[in-house]
């Protein structure tokens, strides 16, 4: 007992000095670390300066050159050279302009797992590239998952951690400065109205990769006074603007919701097995088979996909629009029987027609 | 309506190439390019497009007839048929281009238009680059214009505007333009076909390319060089034909053009633009920037080897019992009247030098690495807080001057010291030893530092039981002051060369331009690695000194250190102050 009552009175010495040892010693450890690591990097770094061939930088290379399938499951931030200049070169077999592309869903289990590409449809060559539209805002279950409840239930989940989220900005913002009160309250702007505005314009140019034109609008709202007759101007310009960046790409997309955790089903549930399985015997198995193992991965599948106009309807749209965030002015866009007539007309394979001559651009003139 | 959408694609079979018909409304909405206001029948065939679904598209023909209306809505026929003529004749040829194999594959499809290599969708680039007053006036630029023509007279001023001030502009920025030549010229299959020359790499290792990553647009692009006064890209020639723009008979006249370096000689051509070190082993730039490297290794070398050292005896716990009594001697010294003063090391004098020095080095370093290393992203966050390279480079300029001016001045004052103690110790016959006073100088390395050196490195090495002392300066701070004079030398010369590039042209080689830049950036990377690496540690992070020596702001080194290394210095004053009898010193 003594010895011990001696040790903890000797303790607190003996702590202090054993950190006069170690404390200066793990000081100089760490900086021959540092010294060593600089020398090396600097003396490397001349060598390679002379010896190395000269390589051209990430700001002009990293750019693509080719726009194959797998640029698709990049985003646009993994191409230095787009960000290095403000208007790089497009992939040279491309001519019009993009300055991106549909970013990866990394939480769609139906391309995440390696079975379908961003792109996924193919068959039907009148309509696939309007199918392939709808997957930058629509999760593949929408359409393709089984459940006949009307509309359907659907929730919004985000591109950046596959969680549920609210509407997107854009849409919340458009239908701020467009909702069936908005003229009153736009009339007399609260400051509160106008840092909301605010906000969700910020929130929007992030989430739909539209970043100057919307940060600047942002921006502009932010600097001039809510009952100046520049702010009036602004919201007249926002509600002309802000409709042209309605074009599915929101960050966040439409998904079934899982009625008992009231998340998005984001594919198949329990396949991974059976996914395994069907790669593994995959161009090796009979037709049977191949169904079989088909079916299996995908146990919620409708047998036949929706048609459009059973979301592209004014009445019954399988849809809710308005529930799911959409404001009016989009819905009526979304629901105009010319677009539903036209995608139904291209996926049945009816004949083509002429275009309208209202859709015709005007004659370019040489004079401005 | 449905090409606004991105997704509107789909993935071609076979190829697996995506399929984009993706056309961004904003570029006409907002007349973004000189075809913003084309339909898209002006380009694609009316009976392909003008139906839904559209039928095959075939590729366009950019040199097809199309008709564009005046503001009469009189049509008149329009082509570029005469820019494929041009491009004919030119170094690109549609049948040199047919023979292209890159190693990244074919980059256009088949049947595509050879514009595709080099264009895409034509934009305005901002007119504020061209009147910059655009800049001040943000969206209030038009305001007058709009009075009259915003209704009364149709004419859209703001298009007109950005048409004609892109006119006065390469249509792209420099390093936009470099990202064009590179889908070619930087492919691994042309650059083993071109001797292993990648010129876009070269080109960006220059000062232009550089200064182009830095975000100056200023600089001069490929077409500033590769296109001949008074023509356009279309007409680029190869090396070897006599009416080529880099033709060695033209080649001088690019560099010496109004816009880049109009009063220099036409030997500055001489000086290379596309040097790439690896590939011009056996010239004299290779030759100069190993000796370069060489002198970096045995100089910073040996220094890094004794500090790696130095903190080893930190580490296993290496004391020194002599050290006490020299401990001792100090704390003597610092109670005797006379005594502090006489262990201050520095004079305010050259703190105040130093510390001029310090600053003057740091701007040179923040304002002349990125140059450096321009291809990294903290380079141009560093020229951006300048201001731009612009205002970097004045930076550069008058910091390289102002230490040249610092160091003359230094001179001056080290040379009157001279002249001043040789005139006061006169011998009888009234006759003044200068020589003997210029090399008694304190910072000359002599035999005796040398034998300390190989001292010291024994002592590091345990193959000594005592740590050699030195007097007021040891080797290491002698070897950094003569650093700073060599340096500084041959940084300023090189410098003032490459500064006044257009003078140097008229009494100097373009290649002596090649070798100024090698060793002004091989000289510069050796001091920032020395002071950086060694300086830094030695008066900043060394044990002993740590946070700072104090000998930077009071003169005094911090009593640890003084006894460590300046064991001779401290038994000199104790034996002037009478503290230590002279047979007891071991002062030599």
């Amino acid at each position: 007992m003594k010895r011990l009552l001696r040790f903890l009175a000797t303790l607190p010495r003996r702590t202090l000095h054993l950190a006069r040892v170690l404390i200066p010693r793990a000081y100089a450890v760490a900086i021959l670390g540092l010294l060593c690591w600089l020398t090396f990097m600097a003396i490397q770094y001349l060598f390679v300066s002379l010896l190395s061939p000269a390589t051209t930088p990430p700001q002009i290379t990293q750019l693509p050159i080719r726009l194959d399938a797998s640029v698709l499951r990049t985003s646009r931030d993994e191409w230095e050279a787009l960000s290095a200049t403000e208007t790089p070169r497009t992939p040279p077999s491309h001519y019009h302009r993009i300055d991106g592309w549909i970013g990866p869903d990394n939480f769609n289990d139906c391309t995440r797992s390696g079975c379908h590409s961003p792109l996924p449809h193919a068959r039907n060559k009148a309509a696939r590239a309007f199918l392939n539209m709808h997957a930058t805002s629509i999760h593949c279950g929408v359409c393709h998952m089984q459940g006949d409840e009307r509309p359907r239930p659907l929730v919004w989940y985000s591109l950046v951690d596959g969680e549920p989220t609210t509407p997107p900005a854009i849409l919340q913002a458009y239908g701020l400065i467009q909702s069936a009160d908005a003229e009153k309250r736009w009339a007399n702007p609260r400051q509160e109205d106008q840092k909301e505005l605010v906000r969700l314009l910020r929130l929007a140019a992030k989430e739909t990769g539209t970043v100057r034109v919307l940060t600047a609008l942002a921006d502009h709202f932010a600097a001039v006074s809510e009952s100046s007759p520049m702010f009036q101007q602004l919201l007249k310009e926002a509600r002309v603007s802000l409709p042209r960046h309605f074009r599915g790409e929101y960050g966040a997309k439409l998904a079934v919701r899982d009625a008992a955790t009231g998340g998005p089903i984001l594919g198949h549930p329990n396949t991974d097995r059976a996914i395994q399985s069907y790669f593994a015997q995959k161009g090796r198995a009979d037709e049977a088979t191949r169904k079989r193992l088909l079916e299996s991965v995908h146990p919620l599948r409708r047998k036949e996909p929706l048609a459009c106009s059973e979301c592209h309807r004014t009445q019954g749209s399988l849809v809710d629009f308005a529930a799911a965030g959409f404001p009016q002015a989009r819905i009526d866009a979304l629901v105009a029987p010319i677009v539903v007539k036209m995608t139904d007309h291209l996926r049945e394979g009816q004949p083509a027609f002429t275009m309208p001559e209202f859709i015709a651009p005007p004659t370019p003139t040489t004079q401005p | 309506m449905c090409h606004q959408y991105r997704g509107l694609s789909r993935i071609e079979e076979p190829g697996n190439q995506v399929r984009v018909f993706y056309v961004d409304p904003t570029y006409s909405l907002a007349h973004r390019g000189p075809h913003a206001r084309l339909a898209c029948t002006a380009c694609h065939a009316r009976s392909e497009v003008g139906v839904v679904p559209h039928e095959i598209v075939t590729p366009v023909d950019c040199a097809r007839q199309c008709h564009l209306a005046d503001r009469t809505g009189l049509e008149r026929p329009f082509s570029h048929d005469n820019v494929a003529a041009m491009l004919q004749r030119s170094a690109h040829a549609n049948e040199g281009l047919a023979k292209l194999r890159l190693d990244k594959g074919a980059v256009l499809n088949h049947g595509q238009s050879n514009c595709l290599y080099c264009h895409d969708e034509p934009t305005f680039r901002d007119p504020s680059l061209v009147i910059p007053k655009f800049k001040e006036l943000a969206g209030q630029a038009f305001d007058r214009c709009e009075t009259c023509h915003a209704e009364k007279v149709d004419a859209d001023i703001r298009y007109y505007t950005n048409h004609i001030a892109s006119r006065f502009l390469p249509a792209r920025s420099t390093l936009e333009l470099a990202q064009v030549c590179a889908v070619c010229h930087s492919d691994a299959h042309m650059v083993t076909d071109m001797g292993k020359k990648d010129p876009v790499a070269s080109f960006l290792r220059s000062f232009h390319g550089k200064a182009a990553l830095l975000g100056d647009d200023s600089t001069a692009n490929c077409l500033s060089c590769h296109v001949r006064p008074g023509e356009n890209a279309h007409l680029m020639l190869g090396p070897n034909d006599p009416h080529s723009a880099i033709s060695p008979d033209n080649v001088a006249n690019a560099c010496r053009s109004l816009t880049c370096h109009p009063g220099a000689d036409k030997r500055i051509a001489a000086s290379a633009v596309h040097l790439d070190l690896s590939t011009e082993r056996g010239s004299i730039e290779f030759a100069l920037a190993a000796a370069f490297i060489l002198i970096t290794i045995f100089t910073f070398g040996p220094s890094a080897v004794l500090v790696i050292l130095d903190l080893i005896q930190v580490i296993v716990g290496r004391h020194l019992h002599s050290e006490k009594k020299t401990h001792d001697l100090v704390t003597q010294i610092m109670h005797h009247p006379g005594g502090p003063a006489r262990l201050v090391r520095f004079t305010v004098n050259q703190r105040i030098q130093h510390w001029v020095l310090a600053v003057l080095f740091i701007l040179l370093v923040l304002t002349g690495f990125p140059l450096k290393f321009a291809d990294r992203g903290w380079a141009t966050v560093l020229v951006q807080l300048f201001g731009g390279l612009q205002i970097a480079r004045v930076v550069h300029h008058w910091s390289g001057i102002a230490l040249v001016l610092g160091f003359l001045g230094h001179l001056v004052t080290v040379c009157w010291g001279v002249i001043r103690r040789a005139r006061a110790a006169r011998d009888s016959q009234g006759r003044a030893d200068y020589v003997g006073e210029w090399t008694a100088l304190p910072m000359w390395i002599t035999p005796q530092d040398v034998r300390k050196t190989f001292q010291l490195l024994g002592f590091l090495l345990f193959l000594r039981k005592d740590r050699p002392s030195y007097g007021r300066f040891s080797p290491t701070e002698k070897f950094e002051y003569l650093g700073v004079f060599w340096g500084t030398v041959l940084l300023g010369v090189t410098g003032l060369m490459l500064w006044g590039e257009q003078i140097s042209s008229h009494f100097l080689s373009g290649r002596l331009l090649n070798l100024a830049t090698i060793a002004h950036t091989y000289e510069a990377f050796l001091a920032v690695i020395h002071v950086g690496i060694l300086h830094i540690y030695n008066v900043i992070f060394a044990p002993k000194v740590f946070p700072l020596s104090t000998a930077t702001i009071d003169g005094r080194t911090p009593v640890e250190k003084l006894v460590e290394e300046h064991g001779d210095m401290i038994d000199k004053v104790a034996l002037d102050l009478g503290i230590m009898e002279e047979d007891r010193s071991q002062y030599e």
